[in-house]
């Protein structure tokens, strides 16, 4: 299996959207000489552990898809998670793509059901808005339920080799 | 999956009724207990002895604050707002025990949170992995094993705290209260703790849960050298238990409850302004 290494682009998706603003007294404001050309979004996104110039591995697949789930599932190799570069499949934490193709209905519903490392994980909605988010952007799908599942736990045992190696250019043991 | 064979619950409609308002009081004590003790953890985040035991103590301020917003979550299928819950109730509607009242004024008595009532939680909690009660069933594995350092960090430090005659006297007057309180805090003999277990809910009742729990946490004190009620020359047995003031549905002292610092702290009282959706 051959792999790329992409750009990990994130979508941003669940940060506030600028609003019109109800201030009548609202100016350009200030922008400091040390702010002057600061891509606030990438430090926001950088600050909570979102950085974006991290490159995630992809497969290269050498054959097409057998089917949605499949599609799917590969889709998923290209959601990073929000804190290492690697891929919450490499990471071990999808547990499993459900496809309903409803009689008549030109579009699937798919269920994603993912782990967490740790119950108080704090980017867990981070991690499905961008599962959602990657998902919808497949043809025919027209919703995604992500849900949490905490059975079995998550341990290191579950990353892949291809996650070990993203992990350990990333400068993380394990 | 469920206990002896006998058929699961997917969901809280599958249970029966007359079950309802015990394993919603469980949940709700249990998510309570872990809130709070999420919040005297993190309390010691400055301040504690050093600078290890101070980042423990975020770590399992986290975990507590994971676990139990898991089980607040699951009181929803039992028609309970996780929102009213966390951020709304009084202090006499908390089932916390009331070790947890207010704050522990030194180390040891975080260290009695951490050794003695996190790991009675902890004893509770196992006693739901083969829960008939699936949603439990299928969460309290991944609990448990995060429960499993704060475990070895409560016995680490009494460990350490005992070396000295003054250390072992410290903790012997902070682990009293909370050696009583935690005994008492699995029940008695008609509180809804057997009837859960005699429905398949849980695996076991106050009786074997006090005796589990003392099993896991009388050896490191035998070892300390601790002299605590029913342990006595490295061996151990439940004490005789004073139910003086005891109130079953909350599972606490009927006495006293949370202070206000608490009460504002828990509910959040200085962020409402950002619980507006």
């Amino acid at each position: 299996m051959t792999s790329r290494l992409v750009q990990i682009r994130r979508s941003g998706a669940g940060l506030p959207a600028p609003g019109p603003s109800s201030d009548p007294t609202a100016d350009a404001g200030y922008e400091s000489e040390l702010d002057r050309g600061v891509d606030f979004s990438a430090v926001f996104a950088d600050a909570m552990g979102r950085n974006p110039d991290l490159v995630l591995e992809i497969p290269e697949w050498e054959t097409p898809p057998a089917d949605l789930e499949e599609r799917v599932w590969r889709a998923l190799y290209e959601v990073p998670d929000p804190e290492f570069p690697i891929s919450l499949v490499d990471l071990g934490l999808v547990y499993g793509v459900e496809v309903k193709e409803p009689d008549g209905a030109a579009e699937a519903s798919v269920t994603v059901s993912l782990t967490l490392t740790a119950t108080a994980c704090p980017c867990v909605e981070f991690i499905k808005w961008d599962v959602r988010d990657r998902v919808l952007a497949e043809p025919g799908v027209a919703e995604v339920d992500v849900r949490i599942t905490w059975d079995p736990p998550w341990t290191t045992e579950r990353i892949t080799e291809r996650g070990r190696n993203a992990l350990r250019r990333a400068g993380v043991s394990i | 999956m469920s206990q002896k064979g006998t058929a699961g619950y997917r969901t809280a409609v599958d249970v029966p009724e007359e079950l309802h308002a015990d394993l919603a009081s469980l949940l709700l004590s249990l998510a309570d207990n872990k809130r709070l003790l999420g919040m005297r953890y993190a309390e010691w985040l400055l301040g504690a002895p050093t600078l290890e035991a101070g980042i423990a103590c975020s770590a399992m301020a986290q975990d507590e604050w994971g676990h139990s917003r898991i089980l607040y979550a699951m009181l929803k299928d039992f028609g309970k707002d996780p929102a009213h819950l966390e951020h709304e109730r009084e202090a006499d509607e908390y089932l916390n025990s009331e070790l947890l009242d207010e704050p522990p004024a030194e180390w040891t008595g975080l260290v009695a949170l951490n050794f003695l009532l996190d790991a009675a939680l902890s004893v509770q909690i196992e006693s739901l992995k083969d829960s008939r009660f699936e949603p439990l069933h299928y969460k309290v594995r991944k609990v448990l094993e995060e429960e499993r350092f704060h475990f070895e960090h409560g016995r680490g430090w009494l460990a350490r705290v005992a070396q000295t005659d003054a250390g072992r006297a410290a903790l012997e007057e902070a682990l009293e209260p909370a050696w009583i309180s935690c005994l008492r805090w699995f029940g008695g003999g008609s509180g809804l703790v057997v009837r859960l277990a005699e429905a398949g809910i849980a695996d076991a009742g106050p009786d074997e849960l006090r005796a589990r729990w003392l099993d896991r946490v009388a050896p490191a004190v035998a070892e300390a050298g601790l002299e605590l009620a029913g342990v006595t020359d490295g061996s151990w047995a439940v004490p005789e238990l004073d139910w003086t003031g005891w109130d079953p549905a909350r599972r606490r002292s009927g006495e006293g409850g949370l202070n206000d610092e608490t009460l504002a702290a828990v509910r959040g009282d200085k962020n409402r302004t950002m619980l507006m959706d």
